[in-house]
Parts: structure tokens; C-alpha cells; sequence
């Protein structure tokens, strides 16, 4: 149930985003917020968990969340992606308390359940004289994930079972995915492991950073501009498209400001290149084309950077790719999940330039990325008060300045420059919408996936 | 054995005081300072670590870092602190460095020391109450010229896999 008065706040907050373009500051940084949210927002969302790259063999598994449910994702002994609540039946134990590895089988350390890695519970201890051998073991596997999909790569799960399916849900924002998930033939592949690491500040304020501020570089990320590592034109993101989708998704996508001699296509090598000139519609290779900066999120959490730049203020750029989730640990916390990828057939040298580029702008230490750390906590210290949460946030950007662009080749709501806020409101307007709107309630007795992506999708076929 | 590897009292107590000047420098902002202090061909890592099981082999991770550094990169975040932009120091932080247990072995080289220590790392900011702690152990290598010595390379281990502060703005 959502409280009067947060409803109240949240119905006047979508009409002012419609009719004034203002966003209430009270939805960022407020404990009942955050618990509506967690049921609204996320308990109904499809959420990143993970790239399939990290668990490439059988039995590996990584531990993975969504909102405070921790799931394994794991591919089985059949080469299987699956997703189980890291939970065991009999008194709700972790049965799994690393964070990555490979395992046929988790063993729960309290009384020592054993399953395996289709989740189901093979073993009990003294079964016989405890359970008289009456324990029906095929009633107590481990919780599958309600919906567990993937797309190009990106393993996603969802907590409501009468979700749409995946592929409806981020609909026209696969053109600009597939633009950076399936350039080439062998894919991506995640590096090592993602960094982790937690901010006092809300989730939202990474989601909304990433899916249409090219704004705030000229400003938080001056000093940067200065060592020549981000473009100086201030007027460098309007040589750019700004474009949003349903759902909440959005990007931008900003090319090399006229008379700057940029690579094409992100400067990625020759070979790469190549495939994706092939795999690319002919819209999707016009798009990146003159590419040097594209920054989005697939709502809610899950941000994409691929940007070309410098690994110091001396050397030539060199693109990377990021993906990183905004992990809400409460309204005032986040953990941040980085991580960083590369197509799988690059050569060598593009590699270690790329993780090089990437671990020294965008990584934890990144000199771009601490910058927003520290505006972001700012933020949301701010607007946990009283007072500032009656404040209403200026959304206003581009306002009666400009149409959506008929030229542009790809769907979705395209502006032709990036400093706008459509992206942001489109943003906004639909986790509001997803706030106010009661969640049908689920018993928990119906037919679920049993936990594997090819289940999901043929249920989708079906 | 060549005398030169041979660690005495003098070379323990050179490196412990090298190190205490550097700890005193960082946490005094003294940047382009501590720079003078660092070779060329540095080296300066701090690994990515993940919870494994005990049986695993090691629980850093190959092939990616929270933080990895040579003399450019380094001048490029001391210039970058130069600037009057750089936010995430500015106000800078108050930091600590705390540097104990410190374990002075012959390096790879003549000319070279391994060192290892301990480092707890304390970090406010503004008037917030709180307060972020890293800690960890330190893998450096000291190199011996005519004034002293120079940091060629460092690897700091932090005991945290979850990294419980907003940013590595900080030099460890
Ligand atoms: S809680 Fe897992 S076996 Fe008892
Ligand atoms: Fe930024």
C-alpha cells in the first residue's frame, strides 16, 4: 500500500512533469520511498545480473542481486543459464557465500542440504531417520528466479512473474543496444570481474546521469577538459542525438563537433570494424558511424558508456565499453558494479589500451567517474531533509527550444543534440508512473519459469 | 651473496623514515612533491579482489584492477589536482595514512628493495560525521639513487572486496 501522502506527491509530480517539466526532490532520498520502490520499481522491472561472458563454463556461477534478493546465477551441467534465490528451503540459509567460482553442487553449511546446480535438492542428511525418507525432495528446490532472460549477452531477471517478456520490454531500445552488444561475431566478454563499491547516494542519480546528461561534463568534469581528455567545445553534445524509448529506456549518442578529425566508429580496430559493417543494419551503422560518446540506461539500472578517450593527457584515444549497475542499497546508498568489456576477437594491443582508457576514467579511481561519486552523495545528503524534499527539480532543458528530429534513422523519441532532458523525463515519468500503480498481487503458487532462459523463451514463443 | 642485498639496521630505518615522509607528504596534499619521490617507470596497482571459496587459489582477479597507474597516468592525476576543478578533492579530503609493520627484503636487483607494509587509511570530507577506512598491505619496490630512494612500484591489497568509499582519489 502506498501511503496518501506519498501518492499525493507522486500524482502532482507526473502532471508537473507533463505540464511544467519539474520533478519532485522528495523522491530521491526518502525511506518509505525507497520501500515503495523496492516493490514497485523493482519488484516488477527486469534487472541486469549479469553478462553470460562471466560464466562461460559449466558449474560457474556468480552471486548477483535484485534489490535485496540474492540470486546465483549459475550455467548448470547442461550448459544451462539459471538464476536461484540464494536461499535454502529448510531455514533459508545462503547456500552459496562466494561471490564467483564453479560448482556442480551448493552444500548448505547449517544442516547441510545439498543442490545442485539446476537447483534442485539432491541430498538431506539422515533423509531416513529424519524424514523417514518421507521428504519429497523434488517439492524443495532452490527458488528459481520468477523470470530469468537473456538479451545479446546481458542475462537479466525479473521478480514478477506475469512480467512482459524481455525482448517487449526493452523493444526499441534493442536497435541502440544491439549497436554495442553485437558488433562483432565472437561478442564481448567481460574482464575479471566487476569493481564494486558503495556511494552514499541514490541509484537513481547514476541512472539519470547516464541516460542524458551530457550536460554536466563541461562542469564536474572541467579538470578533465583542461588535461584535454574530454572535448573542450562547451557546445560539444550538440553534435549529438538525445533519444528515449517506452519504458524508461534512453541513450545518447554525441559524434566529434564539426572540423575535429575523429575515428569513425569509436575508433574500434579494423577488424572489428569489418563485422560490424556486415552484422549492422545500414540505419544502425548510419548511427555509429561518427560515434565517439554513447552514454544511456536501460531502465531502472543499467547504464552503458562506450566512449573514446585517453589513458592519460598524453596519449591518443582509445574507446571502451562500461556497463555498470546502480545497485540501491537504500535511499541514501548505492553499490556500484563497473565493468568493463571488450569484444572477444580485438587484437591484443586494442585490449590492453581499452582496459588502460577505462580503468583510469571510469573505474573506481577513474578521473572522470569520481567527480559524479562526489556530486551525486552531495545530492542526496541534501535532499534527505525536511524542507528541501517539498523542492520541485528543474527538468526543463530544450524546453520549447526544439522537435523531435525527422531524419533520424532510428526509432524511439530523437532530439538532434544531446543537451536536453527528455531522456530524463521520460525517465522520471515512467518510475512514477511505476510508483503509482498498484502491483497486482502474486499468491506465489503459480507456474513459474524453472529457472532457465530457454524455459522463458519458449514460454515467450508459446 | 653480494654485500649489497645484505638489509642493516641503517637501510630499515632509511626506509622506514622514506616511508613515513611520504605518508606525511600525501596526507599533506604535497602531490607534486611525493611525484619527486617516484621513478619512471612506475608501477602502481591496486588489485581487484573477490570473496572465493578457500579452496580457490587466490581471490584476486587476473586481467582487472581498481586502480592501475604508470608516470603519466600518475602526473595526469597530480595535474588534474592542480586544476581548479577537481572536485572529488576539492575541498580535499583529511586523510591518514597509517604505515606499520613494515618488512624490508632484497629486492630483484642491486639497486633494489622489496618492502612491505601495512596501511590503514583514514578519510573524511566536509562536515559529514562519518568516516571511510581503507586498509590493506602494501607490496612496494624501492629503488636506490644518489639522493635516496625512488618508488618503482607498488601494489596495495585491500581487505576489502566491496569498496566501502565513494572513489580512489586518494593515493595509497
Ligand atoms: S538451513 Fe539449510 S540445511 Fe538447514
Ligand atoms: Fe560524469
Amino acid at each position: 500500500m502506498l501511503r496518501d501522502e506519498l501518492r499525493q506527491i507522486l500524482e502532482k509530480g507526473l502532471r508537473d512533469v507533463e505540464a511544467d517539466w519539474t520533478v519532485p526532490a522528495g523522491i530521491i532520498n526518502d525511506p518509505e520511498m525507497h520501500d515503495a520502490e523496492r516493490e514497485r520499481v523493482f519488484g516488477r522491472s527486469w534487472v541486469f545480473l549479469a553478462h553470460d561472458s562471466e560464466i562461460p563454463e559449466r558449474g560457474d556461477y556468480v552471486v548477483r542481486y535484485i534489490s535485496e534478493d540474492q540470486f546465483i546465477v549459475c550455467r548448470d551441467e547442461d550448459g544451462e543459464i539459471r538464476g536461484h534465490l540464494n536461499s535454502c528451503r529448510h531455514r533459508g540459509m545462503q547456500v552459496c557465500r562466494a561471490e564467483m567460482g564453479n560448482a556442480s553442487h551448493f552444500r548448505c553449511p547449517y544442516h547441510g542440504w545439498t543442490y545442485n546446480n539446476k537447483g534442485s535438492l539432491v541430498g538431506v542428511p539422515a533423509g531416513r531417520e529424519a524424514y523417514g525418507n518421507k521428504l519429497d525432495k523434488s517439492l524443495w528446490q532452490l527458488k528459481p528466479v520468477p523470470k530469468l532472460d537473456t538479451y545479446k549477452g546481458l542475462i537479466f531477471g525479473c521478480l514478477d512473474p506475469e512480467a512482459q517478456s524481455l525482448e517487449d520490454y526493452l523493444g526499441d531500445m534493442k536497435f541502440y543496444l544491439d549497436i554495442v552488444l553485437d558488433r562483432s561475431d565472437a561478442g564481448l566478454e567481460v574482464i575479471g570481474a566487476p569493481q564494486r563499491w558503495v556511494v552514499d547516494a541514490n541509484w537513481k542519480l547514476g541512472a539519470d546521469n547516464f541516460i542524458g546528461d551530457a550536460y554536466h561534463t563541461m562542469m564536474t568534469h572541467r579538470s578533465m577538459v583542461e588535461l584535454g581528455l574530454a572535448p573542450p567545445d562547451p557546445k560539444f553534445a550538440l553534435y549529438g542525438e538525445h533519444v528515449h524509448t517506452e519504458n524508461g529506456h534512453g541513450l545518447g549518442i554525441i559524434g566529434p563537433p564539426p572540423g575535429i578529425p575523429l575515428p569513425e566508429f569509436l575508433g574500434m580496430p579494423e577488424n572489428i570494424v569489418e563485422q560490424l559493417q556486415r552484422r549492422l543494419s545500414p540505419e544502425q551503422v548510419e548511427v555509429f558511424r561518427p560515434v565517439a560518446f554513447i552514454h544511456g540506461t536501460v531502465f531502472p539500472n543499467l547504464s552503458i558508456g562506450n566512449f573514446l578517450m585517453s589513458k592519460d593527457h598524453v596519449s591518443p584515444p582509445t574507446s571502451f565499453l562500461t556497463l555498470r549497475l546502480w545497485h540501491p542499497l537504500g535511499p541514501d546508498k548505492m553499490e556500484i558494479m563497473s565493468f568493463f568489456l571488450v569484444e572477444k576477437e580485438a587484437p591484443d594491443w586494442y585490449k590492453e589500451e581499452s582496459y588502460q582508457a577505462y580503468v583510469r576514467t571510469f573505474g573506481i579511481s577513474g578521473a572522470f567517474e569520481q567527480d559524479d561519486a562526489e556530486n551525486w552523495r552531495s545530492i542526496t545528503r541534501v535532499l534527505g531533509a525536511q524542507y528541501a524534499k517539498t523542492m520541485e527539480l528543474n527538468y526543463q532543458m530544450g524546453r520549447g527550444l526544439y522537435e523531435p528530429d525527422p531524419d533520424w534513422p532510428g526509432p524511439g523519441k530523437a532530439f538532434p543534440m544531446d543537451y536536453a532532458e527528455a531522456n530524463q523525463r521520460n525517465f522520471m515519468e515512467y518510475w512514477m508512473q511505476l510508483m503509482v500503480t498498484d502491483p497486482v498481487p502474486h499468491t506465489g503458487n503459480g507456474k513459474v519459469s524453472d529457472g532457465t532462459a530457454a524455459e522463458a523463451l519458449a514460454r515467450a514463443e508459446a | 651473496m653480494t654485500t649489497a642485498t645484505e638489509i642493516t639496521d641503517t637501510t630499515v630505518r632509511e626506509v622506514t623514515e622514506w616511508l613515513f615522509t611520504e605518508a606525511e607528504l600525501l596526507d599533506g596534499g604535497k602531490y607534486r612533491e611525493w611525484l619527486d619521490l617516484v621513478a619512471e617507470d612506475l608501477s602502481y596497482v591496486v588489485p581487484l579482489r573477490v570473496t572465493r571459496e578457500r579452496e580457490a587459489e587466490t581471490d584476486i582477479v587476473e586481467g582487472m584492477t581498481l586502480m592501475d597507474d604508470d608516470w603519466d597516468s600518475m602526473e595526469m592525476r597530480v595535474l588534474r589536482l592542480e586544476t581548479e576543478y577537481a572536485w572529488a578533492e576539492d575541498p580535499p579530503s583529511r586523510s591518514r595514512h597509517f604505515v606499520t609493520n613494515i618488512r624490508v627484503a632484497a629486492g630483484g636487483s642491486a639497486d633494489e628493495l622489496t618492502v612491505k607494509s601495512n596501511l590503514l587509511l583514514y578519510r573524511t570530507r566536509g562536515d559529514v560525521a562519518t568516516f571511510d577506512i581503507l586498509s590493506g598491505e602494501r607490496h612496494d619496490v624501492l629503488r636506490r639513487v644518489a639522493s635516496g630512494y625512488r618508488l618503482a612500484k607498488r601494489v596495495v591489497v585491500l581487505d576489502q572486496t566491496t569498496v566501502m568509499t565513494h572513489n580512489l582519489a586518494l593515493i595509497m
